[in-house]
């Protein structure tokens, strides 16, 4: 009796031994890829995406456009011959899981990493500038471009502290005289990113507007937050959040019969916004949108569009995300090719010395054209466009806007 | 003594004693071996997050001191975990303190927040007082976000990295420094908690749950072990706050929310309310279970790409399944499973 407690012990810690030495082996053996020492060795990028989280209707086109973006290059040969071996993995726009996954792909040993959100993009800052590893994501936060903050961090699109002071600039000209501007804003630091800059700029530039931030809640529409807004005697306002909730102000707008104009920054200024409000609530409401709509027809959509019809799609159908995705992952690309140019071994070192020296133009998609860092600012581009919605469509009414212009 | 049916004492010293069986001491033994090859044998990211697990662990054996073994229902799990993360990176940060000070100084401030909130439990009691946990949940995650100068305005603070003295955590070397560091304090924390619970606080705590009037009635001051017990429970969980905060080396809103809450008391049902060693099953299964699950869908991701569309989802799904599965088929947990079995063989071959 007493051999068997004893031996059911040894079998237990034995089995259970087992196991742990089994995950070890596992995981080192999905890690085991040897980097870029070789010839052709492929490159590898982890991907942190939102698919199903609160940002999710915006972050799958972005999450595509990339996925479609690697697709294509390495269909064409990859990068010099390089193919790009990506790892995509959704975090639900949750900190602690893009921290996770952040961990697997660093010890995957993936040379940069494209993420998505401002709250896990800024809570991985440090932890990129010690790990050596380029960072893009979808958050266009002013902290970000700073390299002395944010050593690693480089933003391709203008930050939308900028976003905000042209939709600043653009509601008192249209205004023409006092008006109040209503910020609705995502309840994260997405959200705030904008807010305090926005109202700085007002007074900075002694602007005849009123402002001031509400937090969206998560409510099944907006009407509460409406209510407030026309005690503030708000005839605009200011929304920096995704498509959806965006969508249901236009709609509880026209709903209330309220006289309010949506200036959409970023995040809700696209052709999904558009298509759940409905044609009829969008219209007339007002996007501040750095990357060029399909619409619009830049050139640099045709690459895009090219590949997305051979996978019998089009770049209509996939939005202006879709192709927001694509140029992010071009630019690192870009990055990646010039690091391979001048020899060496492919870190992320490289990489970012190697991005701090380029300029990508984008064919007129993103901001004014050309995407370009230098060592001290990640600032990729600075010019926005201004569209409105008419008959369903987003139509330009200013190209390249920055706040001085 | 094992030779007989099931475990005998003669003496109250033997009775005492944590550890009652020869194989018990061996189980010791192999857990010591295997503990301290962990670090050779893992590679970063399996170490990484078996560093989340340690300090679970902590954070799980606190709440089971509260829900387990005082039978005080808590939902503000991550908003103790908030103010013990808040403290230390503050404190450490700002104030210049050292970091061991500063945790230390996390701890019992989060004891004290924790007392607080616990007034409620004189007054309340199960489901009702589980809606005034939750209310201080929310009051913590209101203050975290809302009163700018806790992070400057930036809405989530930076924290150095660990520095004690003249050591410094290397980046090459990071997560085995840090699992020494969690290891010996989660140790530390099992054995307090567990040594606890042979003492008379620890005791009356016991006392407060099976019966709070008959507690009473033998002279258990009921209003000092409910508050007592908030402020023990939240110091082990202010520790856990403090570490997650060094370790990840970023503290936001968002690692401290209700889902937070959530998650730990579903280790310690998964675990075995009321049991020291069962939290610390919970917290590794609840730990190992995301992992697992991400390289299993890698491994079928290839012939089944809709599973790692949906992978956050199917996650939510089989933590929801697991908890529900061990309500219905063993609901005090991981922990009486171990014991049935080691009933089974010890017994055998007799029933019981």
């Amino acid at each position: 009796m007493k051999f068997s407690t004893r031996y059911a012990a040894v079998a237990t810690t034995a089995a259970a031994a087992l196991a742990l030495s089994a995950c070890g082996g596992a995981a080192t053996e999905g890690g085991s890829g040897d980097g870029a020492s070789g010839d052709t060795a492929p490159i590898k990028i982890g991907i942190i995406a939102d698919r199903t989280g609160a940002t999710g209707d915006v972050g799958t086109p972005y999450n595509d456009g990339m996925l479609g973006y690697i697709d294509w290059i390495n269909s064409k040969g990859g990068i010099k011959g390089h193919k790009i071996d990506a790892d995509s993995n959704d975090y639900a726009y949750k900190v602690p899981t893009a921290e996770e996954l952040y961990k697997k792909y660093v010890n995957d040993e993936a040379v940069v990493i494209q993420g998505w959100g401002t709250g896990d993009s800024e809570a991985l800052r440090t932890k990129v500038a010690a790990d050596k590893l380029p960072f893009m994501s979808a958050s266009y936060a002013e902290a970000l471009t700073d390299p002395k903050e944010s050593p690693y961090n480089f933003v391709v699109a203008p930050t939308y502290s900028d976003q905000m002071r042209v939709a600043l600039n653009w509601i008192a000209k249209d205004a023409g005289g006092k008006a109040e501007v209503a910020v609705f804003h995502n309840d994260s630091p997405f959200g705030l990113a904008p807010v305090a800059d926005g109202q700085s700029w007002v007074t900075e530039k002694g602007l005849n507007l009123g402002y001031k931030a509400y937090p969206m809640p998560k409510t099944p529409n907006q009407v509460g937050l409406l209510t407030q807004a026309k005690a503030q005697g708000a005839k605009y306002i200011v929304i920096q959040n995704v498509s959806s909730p965006a969508a249901q102000v236009a709609k509880d707008i026209k709903a209330q019969g309220l006289d309010m104009k949506i200036v959409c920054l970023n995040w809700c200024a696209d052709e999904l916004f558009i298509k759940t409000a409905g044609a009829d609530n969008a219209e007339g409401h007002v996007m501040v949108q750095p990357f060029a709509p399909p619409s619009a027809q830049k050139p640099g959509h045709a690459a895009i569009d090219e590949y997305l019809k051979s996978k019998g799609s089009s770049l209509a159908d996939k939005g202006l995300h879709y192709a927001q995705g694509w140029y992010t992952m071009d630019v690192m690309a870009k990055g990646i090719e010039k690091a391979l140019d001048a020899g060496g071994e492919l870190t992320g070192e490289a990489v970012k010395t190697a991005l701090e020296s380029i300029s990508v133009d984008t064919g007129g998609v993103v901001g004014a054209g050309t995407v370009a860092f230098t060592a001290d600012s990640h600032r990729g581009s600075t010019g926005t466009g201004i569209y409105e919605v008419k008959g369903g469509q987003m139509v330009e009414l200013a190209a390249n806007q920055t706040p001085e212009s | 003594m094992a030779t007989a049916t099931g475990i005998h004492h003669r003496t109250y010293r033997s009775e005492l004693r944590l550890r009652h069986t020869k194989a018990e001491y061996f189980r010791l033994a192999l857990m010591l071996v295997l503990l301290l090859s962990a670090p050779y044998v893992l590679d970063k990211y399996w170490l990484g997050i078996t560093n989340v697990i340690l300090i679970s662990v902590i954070g799980a054996v606190g709440l089971n001191i509260l829900v387990g073994f005082t039978g005080q229902i808590s939902l503000g799990q991550g908003g103790f975990l908030a103010v013990g993360a808040f403290t230390s990176a503050i404190i450490s940060d700002r104030a210049g303190v050292p970091v061991p000070i500063s945790i230390l100084i996390a701890v019992v401030m989060t004891a004290a927040v924790g007392a607080f909130f616990g007034l409620p439990a004189l007054r309340l009691k199960g489901l009702y007082l589980a809606i005034a946990t939750l209310a201080s949940q929310e009051i913590i995650m209101f203050v975290v976000r809302r009163w700018e100068w806790l992070t400057e305005g930036k809405g989530f603070l930076e924290v150095k990295r660990l520095q004690v003295g003249g050591f410094e955590i290397e980046r090459r070397m990071f997560e085995v420094q840090w699992y020494w560091i969690l290891l010996a304090l989660a140790i530390l924390a099992v054995v307090v908690a567990r040594n606890l619970f042979r003492t008379t606080l620890g005791r009356s705590f016991m006392a407060v749950r099976d019966q709070d009037i008959a507690a009473e009635a033998i002279g258990v001051n009921i209003t000092r072990a409910k508050v007592t017990a908030f402020a023990v429970s939240s110091g082990f969980v202010g520790l856990a706050g403090a570490l997650t905060a060094h370790y990840t080396e970023t503290v936001t809103w968002e690692r401290f929310t209700l889902d937070v809450s959530v998650l730990y008391l579903a280790m310690i049902i998964v675990g075995g309310l009321g049991s020291i060693a069962g939290a610390v099953y919970g917290a590794i299964f609840m730990g190992l279970l995301p992992a697992l699950l991400t390289e299993l869908v890698d491994v079928l991701g290839s012939s089944m790409p809709a599973l790692s569309d949906q992978l956050p989802a199917l996650k939510n799904a089989v933590f929801g399944i697991a908890i529900i599965v061990f309500l219905l088929v063993e609901p005090r947990g991981l922990d009486r499973i171990w014991t049935r079995m080691k009933d089974y063989i010890r017994f055998w071959p007799f029933r019981y």
